[in-house]
This record gives C-alpha cells, structure tokens and sequence, in this order.
C-alpha cells in the first residue's frame, strides 16, 4: 500500500509548519515506498521512539533503517511513523471547506470530505465524537471543523478527525431542529389537540430548572405576589453545558413520577442561542411530551421558540410569564367566588319573588271567582224570590181584592156560602176584619180578578 | 382540599348560578340547588384560605418514593 499523498499536501502542512520541516522531509520522498526504499535520505532528526528497530532485524551492515533495500521498513512501521509525526506536527485546529461526499456507516462513524476551490481533505467523525454534534451536515454545507490531523494507517490516508463542527449561520442546529419538528410532528406530539388544560387554581407547581438561576428568582417573585398560597416545588436540572439534557430529562420524568403538582414549568432565563440548546432537544421534548402533569415551558427571553416550548401544553416567553400562567391572581378567585355568591342569592332571590307573586294572583283569583259565583248564586235566588212574590195572592190583596174565609179559615169562593147571619172572616193585605151576612144572595155575574 | 374538589366546586357553583338564573326552574329545586352551591361556595373559600405555600426540593429516594424537602429558596 502506498501513501496516497498528494504532493502539494506534505509542503502545504511543513509551510503551516516551518519548524517541522525536517521530519516531513523524511516523508516527502517521492510517490511510493519503491522511492522511498531506493532513494533513502539521511534522517537528520529521526525520532528514536518510533525507530523502526523492531520491525526490522538490524542487517548485517549497520545501515539505517530503510536506506537499502535489506534494511527495508514494512508499511506498518512508515504508516505509525507518518501518523506519528503528523499528529506531533499539528495541535487540533479548526479547518473550514465544503463537506462533499458525506456517508454515514453502519458502526456509527461519519466520513466525509472537507475541499475548497483546490484541495481536499478526508474526514472521520467517530461515533463517540457525534455527541456534541447537533446534525449529520449535508454536502455542500460550508463547515468549520475541529479536529486532530492524523494518517489512517490501514489506507494510508491522510485525515482529519473531526470533534466539533458548526456550520454557517447555525446550520447544523437548525438542521437538527427542523429534523426533531419534522419527527415529532410525524408522531403527532406537536398536535393542537394534544395541548391540556392548565389547572385554573393549582396546589403544587413544580419547576424543573436551575435551582441559582434567574428563572427561579422570577417564578417565586410572581407567585408570591399573584397567589401565595401556592406551593412551589423545585425539581433541580442543569439547564445549559454538560450533562444539562439528561437531567433536564431525569427531572421532568421525576415530576412525572411523582405526579402531586398541579402544573410544571420547565425552563431557564434568556442566554446565548447555545445556551438555550438543551430546551432543542429531543430527549429533553419527548419527556415533557410525556410527563403526565401539565407542562408550560419557558426559555429565554421570548425571541426563539424551542423544541420544548412546542411540545409543551402552553409555552410563556419567559419564566415569569409563565408563573403568571400558572398561578391566578387569589384575589381574582376571591371576587369570582363572591359574585357566584350574589349571583346565586340573586337568582334564589328572583326565583322566590316570583313564587310569591304566583302565589299571590293565584289568591286573587280564587277569590275574584268566589265572589262571581256568589254574585250569581245571589242573582238567581232575586229572580226567583220575584217570581215568587208577582205568584202571591198578598199581592192580589194589595191591589184592593179581599179574601173570605169561614170560622175554620176556609175560603168561601161563591155566593150560595153566604147564608144570612154567617160570621166570617175578610182578609185584607194588611189585617182581618170580622164581618156578618145581613140578607140573602142575590145572584149576579161577578168579573174574575184580572192575573198579572 | 384537593385542587379538583375546588375546581369541581366551582364549576357546579356555576351550572347552579346558571340553573338559578333560568326562568323555568322548580321552587323546590332551586331551594335545594341554593343550598347545595351555599355549601359548595363555602368549600371553595376554604381552598382560597390556606396558609402560605412554601418552597420545597423534590426528593426521590432510592426506593423510588418521593419527599418534599425544606428549601431555603
């Protein structure tokens, strides 16, 4: 296997390099190991520590090592001694290019290469370096990148093993974001419909964030002001740096756990873009998309919307808006509670008045028709007490007539009952009067009393 | 006093407020529903009444149950 260099590489990096010049031109010998072999130079600084004594049995000739042919190296040795010398030379430094050629392999590493208008560069991001690393980039994405140049003995290779990139103007953060948006939303997490209800008037409200932080500070100055009897418990997370995704994620899945608040608000106060990763991500959104009590995220200072702050049930612009959110204002609950009171009373109120007036009318009523059958119960009996009376023979008497009865009182209705010397009675519309027959009848057409 | 007795509470305040105001409610019913929200009301405030709600630290235990620890926060 021969290095794979391109002539114009090894000047390049000794130019960057001017002290390390001797020990590449150990290297620069030419396109293959043929010329290496066959053209040997003097190592004026060779570097005992990776002299090429074991490899090769030290001939019988004191020659050094690969300056003849029977004192030839094996490629191991000049690619540990290449990959050796290239590390020594440079210190990990940042490189800028444009990424061609990504591949993601199965183990987990990325390669890819690094190139400007002419030259390229091989890159390796090994798994295990990928943490700090928010997206895979994209071909022809202009990256910065640090890493260690080093040889890659089993190709020969030159490359640069990267540690760190960014892109241009956050590109790799944003890709990384927009590739979470897209797979929750996929999973539905984002979905209006999936927001909850905040609890109107909480007893527990949990707070995930860094228990020195502004955050906190806030969040207890507007409960304190807006609703103290509420209680607050704080759930302790790092917010930003090392470690602040895994125990932002242990603290929301503890509240989770836990399940006694009311509502939890995870956040931090405002900070540099970076700062504010951690609410990006998609562990640190999965977990709050899963807590099982109400969330409310607030990060920052209200100019980017995080992951977080879209998974979240209600997202505030930043923590103080959220304890505003989450806690009412207990005088507020107060008047609520008494103009349901007076409602209530008025209503009742409204309700029995009514009742009475019912009640009232109803009474009235009964006895306006008491009264009308009374009334006609009256007029009937005048009716008839007329009739009765325009019936009555006193009547008949009124107008003059007179009726005449014998001693026993019974009428004497013709002439022949008068026999000479008969005492009888005439009775009168006002009184009787005692009478005697003086001389016989004498018999005359009498006219029947006229009947009304 | 939990939180959802005193949600609970006022949401039934408010179908009883809302019953009471309509015009085609019994008198028996409305008396009872009267009362019924005097007691729900009184629950209620009672929530509001608590004492000052402190500051505490969310512990877990090894055995996964939890405690709330004092905080000078």
């Amino acid at each position: 296997m021969s290095v794979r260099r391109e002539r114009g590489t090894g000047r390049l990096a000794a130019a960057d390099s001017p002290n390390e010049l001797d020990l590449f031109s150990v290297l620069e010998s030419g396109d293959g190991e043929a010329d290496l072999t066959s053209r040997p130079r003097a190592r004026r600084k060779g570097r005992s520590a990776s002299a090429p004594r074991s490899e090769s049995p030290p001939p019988l000739v004191d020659a050094e090592p690969g300056a003849r042919p029977d004192s030839a190296i094996s490629i191991s040795t000049l690619t540990r001694i290449a990959k050796d010398v290239v590390e020594g030379a440079f210190m990990p430094l940042w490189v800028r290019g444009e990424v061609s050629d990504f591949k993601a392999h199965r183990n987990g590493h990325w390669y890819f290469c690094l190139r400007d208008e002419s030259s390229q560069l091989r890159c390796v991001v090994w798994s295990r370096d990928r943490q700090r690393i928010p997206a895979a980039p994209d071909d022809g994405m202009q990256l910065s990148a640090l890493g260690q140049l080093t040889v890659y003995p089993a190709r020969g290779d030159i490359q640069f093993r990267i540690t760190a990139m960014e892109a241009a103007g956050d590109g790799l953060w944003r890709k990384a974001l927009e590739l979470s948006i897209a797979r929750l939303r996929e999973e539905g997490l984002l979905a209006a419909e999936r927001k909850r209800q905040l609890v109107a008037f909480p007893r527990r409200v949990a707070v995930v964030t860094s228990p020195d932080g502004a955050a906190l500070h806030d969040i207890l100055a507007v409960v304190r002001r807006r609703c103290p009897v509420v209680e607050i418990v704080v759930v302790p997370a790092r917010v930003q740096g090392e470690g602040a995704v895994e125990e932002l994620v242990a603290a929301i899945e503890r509240v989770s756990r836990w399940g006694d608040a009311d509502t939890v608000i995870v956040g931090r106060g405002g900070g540099a873009r970076e700062d504010l990763w951690a609410f990006n991500d998609e562990r640190v959104a999965r977990a709050l998309a899963g807590c099982a009590v109400p969330t409310i995220s607030a990060v920052g200072h209200e100019v980017d919307v995080t992951l977080c702050d879209m998974v979240a049930d209600l997202r505030a612009p930043t923590p103080s808006a959220a304890a505003e959110a989450a806690v009412p204002v207990l005088a507020d609950l107060r008047a609520q509670l008494s103009s349901c009171a007076a409602a209530m009373k008025g209503g009742l109120q409204r309700r029995t008045a009514f009742a009475r007036s019912q009640l009232v009318r109803g009474t009235r009523d009964l006895r306006s028709a008491a009264q009308r059958t009374t009334e006609r119960r009256r007029a009937r009996l005048e009716g008839a007490a007329g009739r009765l009376h325009a019936l009555s023979p006193l009547a008949t008497l009124a107008r003059g007539y007179a009726v005449a009865r014998d001693r026993s009182g019974k009428p004497l209705t013709n002439a022949a009952s008068f026999t000479p010397g008969l005492h009888f009675q005439l009775v009168l519309s006002d009184g009787e009067v005692p009478a005697t027959v003086d001389g016989a009848v004498e018999e005359q057409k009498i006219p029947h009393p006229p009947t009304r | 006093m939990t939180v959802v007795s005193y949600e609970e509470d006022l949401a039934r305040i408010e179908r009883i407020v809302a019953e009471l105001e309509s015009d085609d409610v019994e008198l028996d019913r409305a008396l009872a529903l009267f009362e019924e929200g005097v007691e729900r009301l009184r629950s209620a405030a009672a929530a509001l009444e608590r004492a000052e709600g402190q500051v505490r630290l969310l512990v877990e235990r090894g055995d996964g149950s939890f405690e709330l620890a004092d905080s000078d926060g």
